[in-house]
């Protein structure tokens, strides 16, 4: 998997959102330890629960062309390639400086997750030079627009995978499980009101990806 | 009464319930397809989407407008047709147009329907905005952003035409729905596709340091990185004349007028409005609720607190725009 | 219906005697059928060009030209209303209204509709027919695809239609003057800086292309619009009128071209690299004509 080129997530999220930016950033963490062949049925699965649970931003991504997106969070390791069109809505961990893309999008971690749960408003993102936007300037608009016409919850679209699994086979399911539970257990791990918690969270979830890693080999 | 209505924009449901949940009097809205002047890619509204904005808005007590701002294409007048049959049919409580056909249209077709005159049709005088008030029956214009306040108290108190003035967000520099600065450059025109500057025609480019912004084959400006930066509209940019580059039209700036709270009511303007269907559902919650508040708060004490939008804004500030002289 | 070349207003802030010769001259040598008269562009020139008004539409009558007095493209102050007023009590000619305001005041007198009014449909050209127009001037960014039903309506209506068809094309307007914007002046205080260029101010981009230009309040292209390849095509579609829109270079001269395209002793491709070596730089356009951006060039073989 790629590098890493710094990961200062924590330190760049707003104020009040921290807990949720650290914890998806963690999410994602996880599922890069886990490997493509654990990791893409679960991202197969969250595509499919968005597709479920937001029908109107789905169509709207149904009935773009064919292309990809890349969500390029400069404080991540890793990109996100998104793809839209007919074929419905795909998304994979990606290596920036390896993907070509029909457009990109690209920020601090939180602002692309507080853009992506219509928390903030990209234009002013990008009147701030907080967002940068390459290639296919109208596919970005569209995207965002049907995005933003929904209520996302990053956490609860990730929490709500763990319904699914159960039509993985047996032992995809097993290592899966392991990753929604990760993804899921998070949500509740947010309840708890002390921000200190994010350490110790960290910590558990340096363990499960060794312990994932291992479970790979 | 309050002194004034509150007119706020949505591009989605989803704003549309932020708009009439952060206080808005009414709500503007258009169809997902040419018919109206923000038609972006993945915005606006279905038709059943439309009927459940109108029912959502009725039961909080509040209003919803359909913007149908376009000009009908020659040949196929009828998409604009069906959008005012279908504003009429869900309880729309008024549509705003701009095309003098389609007002003809409208009245005939539905003398009931209210009708508001879009700040694309530019009436800017009163002998213009008393045409549409005696012809086609308008109740209230909405009056282009070219205007100073002295020139609308005149028109507001010669024609009794209730009108309705923007008082945030993006100030199109030219008298609107006469401009083709944008199809110039792309093709697309804002009164014939409902689209300015339209986004499958501009390119941001990455050059070293600095990232242009490009319309058609036309780049329309550079910025220094951290520069703060505005829509990639032709009005918004940087050109040279003399041999000097500047912001020749206007820069990247919103307007808030919301300092002239005291010049609008004396100059007897009924309805505020709030510039954005294109933004995101965090703008509208934001800017309706500081408007909100604001007016609530110029109700109770006659002063106008300015509140700090500025993060919103293009360019990260804020305008008077033409209400004050000075900017012509 | 015939054929007619029409001249538009002069759009320029040019000197009263510069703005006196031409149409002097264009009285003389043009061989164009209707004159447009008029300051549309910006209320504070009114005054250098009203003293040769009257001398001006007396002369071009004499020389059996139809003077038509086009009134402004943007009304906003009492003044400017009552200029419109005034312009409405001059006889013996035809007033062009250029905004909605001035279609309500001639309400029921005969009179013609000019480009800055928006006529993108048959429903519009209808009811403006029905109000009294007598001739309706397109938008200049109507493309082909929408002049063509446009002009068969107006036949049916007994409705005149005019196309821009030479100049650099009106593109917006506003109430901000960005020829003193330019120099750092406000419109109050512009000291008439639109004087010094009589075809408008280059605009071009940070790349260093030309680009647009600016007329005191208006924004025009740069390019010079040539539909002279298409006049064959706007003619077939039933369009009667072709406007050219005056500049510095030999007026007199471009209308012959165009009078000799129409009447078929000049090929329009001579007439096109004619006007382009007499334009330079500035180039010539017909985008819009098919659809594409304005400032786009694909001429007649395409």
């Amino acid at each position: 998997m790629p590098t890493p080129r710094s990961d200062d997530t924590m330190a760049n999220a707003p104020d009040g959102r921290t807990l949720e930016t650290a914890v998806t950033a963690l999410a994602l963490r996880v599922a890069d330890a886990v490997g493509p062949r654990l990791r893409d049925p679960v991202l197969d699965r969250l595509a499919g629960v968005f597709v479920r649970r937001h029908p109107r931003a789905a169509e709207a991504v149904s009935s773009l062309p064919q292309a990809t997106v890349l969500i390029d969070a400069v404080d991540l390791p890793w990109g996100l390639l998104l793809r839209v069109g007919p074929e419905g809505l795909r998304l994979r961990l990606c290596e920036v400086a390896t993907t070509t893309a029909d457009a990109t999008v690209r920020g601090r971690f939180a602002a692309l997750l507080d853009l992506a749960e219509g928390r903030i408003d990209g234009d002013a993102l990008f009147f701030r030079r907080d967002l940068t936007i390459a290639g296919d300037t109208a596919l970005v608009v569209a995207l965002r627009n049907a995005l933003d016409g929904e209520e996302i919850d990053v956490l609860a679209e990730m929490d709500a995978v763990a319904g699914p699994l159960g039509r993985l086979g047996p032992m995809a399911r097993r290592h899966a499980a392991r990753v929604a539970e990760a993804l899921g257990g998070l949500q509740g791990a947010l309840l708890a009101p002390v921000v200190g918690r994010v350490g110790a969270l960290e910590k558990r979830l340096a363990r499960m990806e060794t312990r994932m890693k291992a479970g790979e080999r | 009464m309050a002194s004034f209505e509150l007119i706020c924009p949505a591009g989605t449901p989803a704003a549309l319930r932020a708009a009439v949940d952060a206080g808005a009097d009414s709500v503007y809205c258009g169809f997902r397809d040419e018919t109206n002047a923000r038609n972006f890619p993945g915005l606006n509204f279905s038709p059943t989407e439309m009927a459940e904005g109108v029912a959502y808005a009725h039961r909080r007590g509040r209003s919803l407008f359909v913007a149908i701002n376009t000009y009908p294409a020659a040949s196929n007048p009828a998409p604009w047709h069906r959008a005012v049959d279908q504003a009429a049919e869900f309880g729309a409580d008024a549509v705003i147009l701009a095309d003098l056909g389609l007002l003809d249209y409208a009245a005939r077709r539905h003398p009931r329907l209210r009708l508001h005159l879009s700040v694309q049709a530019s009436a800017a005088n009163a002998d213009a905005v008393a045409l549409y008030r005696d012809v086609f029956g308008v109740r209230r214009v909405v009056l282009p952003r070219v205007l100073t306040v002295q020139d609308i108290a005149r028109l507001t108190a010669e024609t009794g035409v209730e009108t309705e003035v923007f008082v945030f967000g993006g100030l199109c520099p030219m008298a609107e729905g006469r401009c083709s600065l944008s199809s110039y450059a792309t093709g697309q025109s804002p009164n014939r596709q409902g689209v300015c500057s339209p986004a499958s025609h501009v390119r941001y480019e990455q050059r070293g340091d600095v990232m242009a912004s490009r319309l058609g084959d036309f780049t329309i400006n550079l910025f220094e990185e951290g520069e703060p930066a505005g829509y990639p509209t032709l009005c918004k940019g940087r050109f040279v004349t003399n041999d000097r580059s500047s912001y020749l039209f206007e820069e990247p700036t919103s307007l808030n007028a919301v300092a002239l709270l005291p010049e609008l009511k004396a100059a007897g303007v009924r309805a505020l409005k709030i510039e954005g269907r294109q933004r995101g559902k965090a703008y509208i919650a934001a800017t309706v609720a500081a408007y909100r508040q604001a007016l609530d708060g110029f109700d109770r004490t006659g002063r106008a607190e300015v509140p700090m939008l500025a993060g919103m804004t293009e360019g990260q500030r804020g305008t008077t725009g033409a209400y004050t002289r000075t900017w012509r | 219906m015939d054929t007619q070349l029409t001249l538009g207003p002069v759009l320029f802030n040019w000197t009263a005697d510069a703005w006196r010769d031409f149409y002097w001259r264009v009285a003389d040598e043009a061989p164009v059928d209707v004159v447009h008269v008029g300051e549309i562009v910006c209320s504070k020139r009114l005054p250098f060009i009203a003293e040769h008004l009257p001398e001006a539409l007396e002369r071009l009558t004499a020389a059996g030209k139809r003077v038509v007095v086009s009134s402004p493209i943007l009304v906003t102050t009492e003044r400017e209303r009552q200029a419109v007023r005034d312009l409405l009590t001059i006889g013996d000619v035809t007033i062009e209204a250029n905004d909605t305001g001035a279609l309500a005041l001639l309400a029921g007198r005969p009179h013609a509709v000019g480009p800055f009014v928006n006529v993108y449909n048959e429903g519009t050209l209808a009811w403006l027919a029905g109000r009294g127009a007598g001739s309706v001037t397109l938008p200049g960014e109507l493309p082909a695809d929408a002049i063509r039903p446009l002009a068969a309506a107006a036949r049916t209506l007994g409705v005149a239609v005019e196309v821009q068809v030479f100049g650099r094309l009106p593109l917006a307007i506003s109430a901000r003057c960005y020829h003193a914007r330019a120099q750092g002046l406000h419109k109050d205080g512009c000291r008439f800086v639109c004087g010094e260029d009589p075809d408008g101010l280059s605009v071009d981009t940070l790349d260093g292309e030309p680009f647009l230009t600016v007329n005191g309040t208006q924004t025009l292209s740069r390019r010079y619009l040539s539909l002279a390849g298409r006049l064959d095509e706007l003619r077939t579609m039933g369009v009667t009128r072709f406007r050219l829109s005056p500049h510095s270079l030999d007026m007199v001269e471009v209308a012959r071209l165009f009078r000799a395209v129409l009447d078929g002793t000049l090929a329009a491709a001579e007439a096109d690299a004619r006007l382009a070596d007499r334009i330079g730089p500035a180039g010539i356009a017909d985008g819009f004509f098919l659809g594409k951006p304005g400032a786009a060039w694909v001429g007649a073989a395409a």
